[in-house]
């Protein structure tokens, strides 16, 4: 293809057009930044699974008035024939191939996310071993934030290889497990029933949820694992907190002697 | 007036609330989508609670009657029955009148060291009666482990009928909590019928059916809280109370604590929370208390006052909580 031929492809563009597709471009802008500043404004007021609704509408909106802009833009400049089409997807594979590879392949894998949903705004996100909630979904780009207050930005490229653990899915539920490690020589039904019961009467647990304690015994004492839901999977660290704190107290009273791990046995790794 | 009795005792699972008006759910659209963009009444939200209306009581006798004739008819009388009460309800005086003209005993609530060591004999020996009711099976309790093992003990004590045979007033944010934290439902649960327009007016509620109707939606069928709304709206001065727009996670604590165990003592409310410090509690129960939401009794008893009740409900519904039937 010459010079000429691939000029051919192209429409003649006037002022007219040129308006044109600056006003559709700047309203896009314009509704996906207010979609990206109202909603989360509107999903701070609400709770539960309204409030993740609201979050997962966000890179949605972006998706479809992004999509939208592109199919009115691209008539007015290129004649829309299959011919014109191949032109333009070979040119354009050919500069991704090269110099954009990553870029674009984030930039898909961001749509994919939209459609396939493995995260969503509000839910609470492990990759590569970074935990934290997620507060943007960007074009090439996931923004979370860990416990700890820092935001960590991850390529939605990690989609195609990596292991993306959500802890709640979309939903209000999130399970928290909290460890408790006991002196070998105590009543395993009394201290199970017990925990059942500070899960109970923590004022973050969600009733509608189970409550679940599993033991397992191991070499220096017996490990007790409280499984149980807060109320919203925000306060699940404020929650484990206080498990642990009145745990601590009922089981002291009961009483039972908590284990006694030296450094090494803590780090020990399994045999198997 | 309404002629007869519209009152009705009613198993517990035929209870059936009042559908309300398509106006009744716009106005409460509305003002949801109010409170989600920030736009508050330019009128004082903020309303000195000493200005509320008292809302008149109503007769007992009827409900009584009520609970006569419901009782009357059952074939054989079982051990125990509990009667569920909504918050502001009146169950609780409308069974202790009852009780009074059947000649059965109020009992009184376990002490302290017997809640904590689960020790029901011991406070069973004390009451000495055969035919008793216990109307404040929720506010003895604390939701804390060492009261979840009295609470366990009693149960099936008195489901077995170790205890004669008796009445059991629980509010129904208790019943819900027991509901999840015993696994064994109750048996022989009743509760008064959602109220009616024909009952509104027979308490005495003078105005239109129409309105008689949206009163008795927005109140969930509760003649307490419907009568409270009513006499507020007489003044009209005064608007219900809301949830103060900082309200948070510790204020829904505090309240769902205090639904649940039918108003608590200070003390007590930081024995059931105990993650909040005792200053952020002062300052929680100081706010809820400035905007009308809840009130400090005679007896140092917090409470969520009648005319927040709905609004109350409301709020915690909206963060997921786990709520009564009613």
């Amino acid at each position: 293809m010459n010079t000429e031929q691939f000029l051919e492809i192209f429409k003649e563009i006037n002022s007219a057009v040129l308006i044109e597709i600056g006003v559709v471009i700047a309203l896009a802008m314009a509704i996906i930044w207010c979609s990206q500043k109202l909603l989360p404004l509107l999903a701070e007021h609400l709770h539960g699974k309204q409030r993740l609704f609201v979050l997962a509408l966000i890179p949605t909106v972006r998706v479809l008035v992004f999509v939208f802009a592109i199919i009115w833009i691209v008539p007015l400049i290129i004649e829309p024939t299959a011919r014109n089409m191949v032109a333009i997807l070979g040119a354009a594979g050919l500069a991704i191939g090269f110099a954009l590879k990553d870029y674009v392949s984030s930039i898909i894998a961001g749509v994919v996310a939209v459609y396939e949903v493995p995260y969503r705004p509000g839910d609470w996100i492990s990759v590569d071993g970074t935990y934290g909630e997620v507060k943007h979904i960007g074009m090439r780009a996931v923004e979370i934030v860990t416990p700890d207050d820092t935001v960590v930005f991850i390529p939605h490229l990690k989609l195609w290889s990596n292991l993306i653990h959500n802890a709640n899915n979309g939903g209000p539920s999130l399970m928290c497990v909290v460890d408790f490690y006991l002196h070998p020589e105590h009543d395993a039904n009394q201290v199970k029933h017990l925990l059942e019961d500070v899960a109970l009467t923590s004022p973050y647990v969600q009733l509608a949820k189970p409550i679940v304690v599993v033991a397992n015994e191991e070499p220096w004492g017996t490990r007790y694992r409280l499984k149980a839901y807060p109320i919203d999977p925000r306060q699940q660290f404020q929650f484990m907190t206080d498990l642990t704190a009145r745990g601590k107290t009922c089981l002291r009273a009961l009483p039972v002697n908590f284990a006694q791990l030296s450094p090494e046995h803590a780090v020990q790794p399994a045999p198997y | 007036m309404a002629k007869g009795n519209h009152w009705q005792l009613i198993p517990l699972d035929t209870f059936e609330r009042p559908t309300a008006p398509a106006s009744t759910l716009l106005q409460k659209a509305w003002l949801r989508a109010q409170n989600l963009i920030g736009i508050k009444d330019d009128e004082d939200t903020t309303p000195d609670e000493q200005d509320f209306p008292h809302y008149r009581e109503f007769d007992l006798e009827p409900a009584v009657a009520a609970v006569e004739q419901a009782w009357e008819a059952a074939e054989s009388e079982p051990c125990v029955r509990f009667v569920i009460s909504p918050p502001f309800s009146g169950s609780g005086a409308i069974l202790r009148a009852w009780a009074d003209k059947h000649g059965y005993q109020q009992l009184k609530p376990p002490r302290k060291d017997q809640l904590e060591s689960a020790d029901t004999a011991s406070w069973w020996q004390a009451q000495q009666c055969d035919n008793w009711l216990l109307d404040e099976f929720s506010s003895f309790w604390l939701r804390t482990t060492s009261h979840m093992q009295f609470m366990r003990a009693l149960l099936p004590r008195l489901l077995r009928g170790e205890l004669g045979a008796g009445v059991v007033v629980v509010d129904s944010w208790t019943f819900a909590f027991l509901q999840r934290a015993w696994p064994l439902s109750l048996p022989h649960c009743y509760c008064f019928a959602a109220a009616t327009p024909e009952l509104l007016q027979q308490v005495g509620i003078e105005t239109t059916d129409k309105a008689l109707r949206k009163l008795n939606a927005k109140a969930r069928g509760n003649v307490g809280v419907a009568l409270a709304l009513w006499a507020l709206a007489q003044n009209s001065e005064r608007q219900t109370p809301r949830i103060p727009s900082e309200a948070d996670d510790a204020t829904a604590f505090i309240l769902c604590a205090l639904l649940l165990h039918h108003g608590l003592a200070g003390e007590y409310l930081q024995l059931v929370l105990p993650m909040l410090a005792p200053d952020q509690l002062d300052v929680q129960l100081l706010r809820l208390q400035q905007n009308g939401v809840i009130e400090l009794d005679d007896e140092k008893v917090w409470r969520v006052t009648v005319y927040a009740y709905v609004d109350v409900r409301d709020f915690l519904a909206s963060r997921g909580y786990w709520l009564d039937s009613f």
